[in-house]
C-alpha cells in the first residue's frame, strides 16, 4: 500500500509517522503553480483555497503512485471538516481508484474509527505503534522549536537567506529519525548550526515584533502564503505563528488537561469579541491578536483564505479589537488570485508604520 | 417597549413565532423595510468586503432599525436545531459580528442562544435569559413562546401545502388567502435555495414569481416534510454540518429521483460557503441521473435581464425536451 496525505507545514512528521508504521511513503511534493492549477481546474469554484490545493497536492501525489491517502476529518461546523468527502468524490469522478482514510472524532463513529486505526497500523505490534507516536511527537516538538526560533533569527541575519537554507538542511537531516534518542541528537546539532549563523546585534528597543494569525493551512503552509515569515524576516521583523503543528498536536489530539492549557489560555481572550466557538480558528484568531498586543507585539498579519467562513467573522471584528488594543492588523486574503507584489507592497507599506509607530512611541 | 427584527436570513423561516411571541409578552414589534438597493449598499458599506450577500444586507436591516427607535434588536445566535449539527459559522457568529463590527449596536442586541433538537425552537429554556434583560417572568416567557409555537406550526403546516414561505406568512399572520396560480402548467421545477435567498427579491428577483408566469410550479425545500428529508440523507457517509444546507441537499437529491420534477435550479448568492460544496455534489449526481440542473448564483451585481433569459432558457429547454418525449411515445 503506498500511502500519501495532505501537504501542511512540515510535512516530514508525517511522513515519519506513516514511514514508522512500516508504509511506503509517497510524500506529496511541495505545492507550486501547478499544483495550484490542478487543483483550482477540479475543484468547485467558490470552495476555499486550502480544499484546491491539497486538491492539487493529492493528484500531485497520485500521479508519483500513490494509492491511498491519510487525512484527518473534522465535526465542522467550517467547510474544513467536509474535505475529506468532497475529494473523495472529485478523484472518483475523475476516474481515479483511490482510498481515502479520513479520521474524524472518534466519537462520531467508534467502530469505524477503530477500523481505520487498524488500517493505518498495518498489523504492528502496538509497541510499536507506541513508539511511532512518541518518536514523532517529539520531533514535532523539536522541529516547532527550531521554526521559531528561525522565525526571530531571520530578521538579523547578516547574508539574506542563511536562516532558510539552516532550515533546508534542518528538515532533512530529520528525515533519518529511526528513534527518540535520534530527534535529541538531531535536535542538539540543528541547535549549534543555527548558532553559527551570523547575526547583526539589534537593541532591544530597535526589535519589532510580528504575530502571524489566521486559518491553520494558510498560516503553516509557506509555498501558498508567499512565504510570510521569510518575507516579513527579511523586511526586518521577528516573526511568531499562532499555529504550529505541536500545538495543534497538544489541543487536538493529546489527552489529559494540562496539554490544552495553553490553547484554553488564548480561548478565554477571544471570549470578549467572539463567545462561542464557531469553528476553523475563528476564536483562536482574535485571542491571539488580544495575547500578541498584551505580551507588547507591535503588529498583527492576518491571513484567511479568500471567503473563509469563521476567519470573516473574525475579520469583521478585528478592527474594534485593533483600536482596543492599540496594535495594527494587517489582513491578507489568500487565493489562486492573490499577486505577489500586491502582498509585498501592502506588507511594506504595513512594516512602514509600525516603524514609525514605534520611533513615536519611544521618542 | 419596541423590539426591531431585521427582514432578513432567517426572518422567512420564525418571523410568525418571534412576532407572536414577542407581542404576546406586550412588545411593540417593529420589521426593517424591504431590502432595497439603499439599504443594501449601506450594509455593503459597514461589511467586510469578502462576506456573502445574505450578511451584507442583515448589517443594512441592522443599520436601519438602528436609526430608528427600536429598543432592543433581536439577533438570536443560531446554533444548532439537530444533534451534531450546526448553522454556517456566520450564523454563530453573527452577534458578535454585528456588535463589534456596526456602531452603536454594542448594546442593543438581544441574542439567546438558540441550539435545539429540532426546528420547533420554541423551547423556553432558551429565553430565560432574554427574559430576564426584558425585565419579564419566566412564565411571560413560558405563555408567549406557546401562542408563538402554535402560529408557527400553523405556518409550517401552510408552508407543505404547496405554499411559500411569504404566502404561508400572509396566511397565518394577516389571514390572507394567496391567490392561485392562473397559468396552465405544464412544468414541475425543484428550486434549491436558501429562504433568504429565495424570497429576497432583491437578491433572487423575484425568481418564484416569474417561474410561476411561465407555467412552471415550483417545489421549493420548506414545503416538503422534515422527517422525509432527513431520510433522504441516510444514504450519505458523512452529512453535512450545516442543517439548512442538509434540507437543501435532501431536497436536492429527492428532485433528482422524483419523476415528476423536471428539472432543478439552484440559486446561491456569491461568496456562499456551504452551497459550493453542494453545488459541486448535485452537479456530479444530476448529470449521472440525467436530470437537467442549472446554478443561479446571485450577488449585488446581478441583473435583472440576465436572470430572466437564463430561467426562460432553462424553461424552454425542459420544456421541449417534454413534449418531444410525449410526441414519441
Amino acid at each position: 500500500m503506498k500511502v500519501s496525505f495532505p501537504y501542511m507545514g512540515t510535512t516530514v512528521i508525517y511522513k515519519k509517522l506513516l514511514e514508522l508504521l512500516g508504509h511506503e511513503v509517497i510524500e506529496p511534493p511541495e505545492p507550486t503553480q501547478r499544483t495550484i492549477d490542478l487543483g483550482v481546474k477540479y475543484s468547485p469554484e467558490f470552495a476555499c483555497f486550502p480544499l484546491k490545493v491539497v486538491l492539487g497536492s493529492y493528484i500531485e501525489a497520485l500521479e508519483i503512485g500513490a494509492e491511498t491517502l491519510v487525512t484527518s476529518g473534522g465535526h465542522g461546523p467550517c467547510r474544513a471538516g467536509f474535505y475529506g468527502e468532497t475529494h473523495k468524490k472529485i478523484l472518483e469522478n475523475m476516474g481515479y481508484d483511490v482510498d481515502i482514510i479520513v479520521f474524524d472524532g472518534y466519537k462520531r463513529d467508534i467502530m469505524g474509527t477503530i477500523k481505520k486505526v487498524l488500517r493505518v497500523k498495518n498489523g504492528k505490534p502496538w509497541r510499536t505503534v507506541w513508539k511511532a507516536i512518541k518518536t514523532v511527537y517529539a520531533m514535532a516538538k523539536a522541529l516547532d522549536g527550531i521554526e521559531k526560533r528561525i522565525g526571530q533569527m531571520r530578521a538579523y541575519e547578516i547574508h539574506r537567506g542563511d536562516c532558510t537554507k539552516a532550515w533546508q538542511k534542518i528538515k532533512k537531516s530529520f528525515d533519518d529519525v529511526k528513534t527518540i534518542e535520534d530527534v535529541e541528537r538531531i535536535e542538539k546539532e540543528s541547535h549549534i548550526l543555527l548558532d553559527e549563523i551570523a547575526l547583526r546585534d539589534v537593541p532591544d528597543s530597535d526589535r519589532l515584533r510580528i504575530g502571524i494569525v489566521g486559518e491553520i493551512y494558510v498560516v503553516m503552509e509557506q509555498s501558498i502564503n508567499l512565504r510570510i515569515e521569510e518575507t516579513l524576516g527579511s523586511l526586518g521583523a521577528e516573526v511568531e505563528r499562532s499555529q504550529y503543528i505541536s500545538e495543534w498536536i497538544d489541543f487536538n489530539l493529546k489527552p489529559g488537561a494540562s496539554a490544552k492549557e495553553h490553547e484554553l489560555y488564548i480561548l478565554k481572550k477571544g471570549e470578549k469579541y467572539i463567545q462561542e466557538i464557531i469553528g476553523g480558528h475563528a476564536k483562536q484568531t482574535v485571542g491571539h491578536i488580544v495575547d500578541y498586543a498584551e505580551r507588547g507585539f507591535d503588529g498583527v498579519v492576518h491571513l484567511m483564505p479568500f471567503a473563509c467562513l469563521p476567519e470573516l467573522v473574525s475579520q469583521s471584528i478585528i478592527p474594534t479589537i485593533s483600536k482596543d488594543y492599540n496594535i495594527p492588523v494587517i489582513t491578507l486574503p489568500i487565493d489562486e488570485q492573490t499577486g505577489a507584489a500586491n502582498v509585498l507592497t501592502r506588507l511594506e507599506a504595513f512594516m512602514d508604520l509600525i516603524r514609525n509607530n514605534k520611533k513615536t512611541k519611544t521618542a | 417597549m419596541k423590539i426591531g427584527i431585521p427582514r432578513a436570513l432567517l426572518y422567512y423561516y420564525y418571523y410568525p413565532l418571534w412576532k407572536t411571541f414577542f407581542e404576546t409578552l406586550g412588545c411593540e414589534v417593529i420589521i426593517s423595510g424591504k431590502t432595497t438597493i439603499d439599504l443594501l449598499d449601506k450594509g455593503i458599506k459597514a461589511s467586510v468586503s469578502d462576506i456573502c450577500v445574505p450578511i451584507k444586507i442583515l448589517n443594512g436591516h441592522v443599520l436601519e432599525l438602528l436609526e430608528s427607535d427600536v429598543d432592543y434588536i433581536f439577533l438570536p445566535r443560531m446554533m444548532s436545531i439537530r444533534k451534531g449539527e450546526f448553522f454556517c459559522p456566520k450564523f454563530m457568529g453573527l452577534p458578535d459580528m454585528v456588535r463589534h463590527s456596526l456602531p452603536g449596536a454594542k448594546d442593543k442586541i438581544l441574542f439567546p442562544n438558540i441550539s435545539s433538537l429540532s426546528d420547533d425552537i420554541s423551547d423556553d429554556k432558551l429565553y430565560y435569559d432574554m427574559g430576564q434583560r426584558l425585565g419579564v417572568t419566566d412564565k411571560n416567557i413560558k405563555e408567549s413562546l406557546k401562542e408563538g409555537r402554535k402560529v408557527w406550526n400553523e405556518f409550517r403546516r401552510f408552508s407543505k401545502e404547496d405554499y411559500t414561505a411569504l404566502e404561508a406568512m400572509d396566511y397565518v399572520l394577516e389571514g390572507k388567502l394567496p391567490e392561485k396560480q392562473v397559468e396552465d402548467i405544464n412544468i414541475t421545477i425543484g428550486l434549491m435555495g436558501y429562504v433568504y435567498d429565495v424570497y429576497d427579491d432583491l437578491v433572487s428577483m423575484g425568481i418564484v414569481d416569474r417561474l410561476r408566469k411561465m407555467g412552471v410550479k415550483v417545489i421549493t425545500f420548506e414545503m416538503m416534510d422534515e422527517v422525509m428529508l432527513d431520510r433522504e440523507l441516510d444514504s450519505m457517509k458523512k452529512r453535512l454540518f450545516w442543517t439548512f444546507s442538509n434540507k437543501l441537499l435532501a431536497a436536492g437529491y429527492k428532485f433528482l429521483k422524483d419523476e415528476s420534477i423536471d428539472g432543478i435550479i439552484h440559486v446561491t448568492a456569491f461568496g456562499c460557503g456551504p452551497d459550493s460544496l453542494i453545488g459541486k455534489l448535485m452537479e456530479i449526481d444530476s448529470e449521472k441521473l440525467g436530470k437537467p440542473f442549472m446554478t443561479i448564483r446571485v450577488d449585488e451585481h446581478t441583473g435583472e435581464n440576465h436572470l430572466q433569459t437564463r430561467i426562460e432558457a432553462f424553461v424552454d429547454m425542459i420544456y421541449r425536451k417534454k413534449s418531444k418525449y410525449i410526441k414519441e411515445a
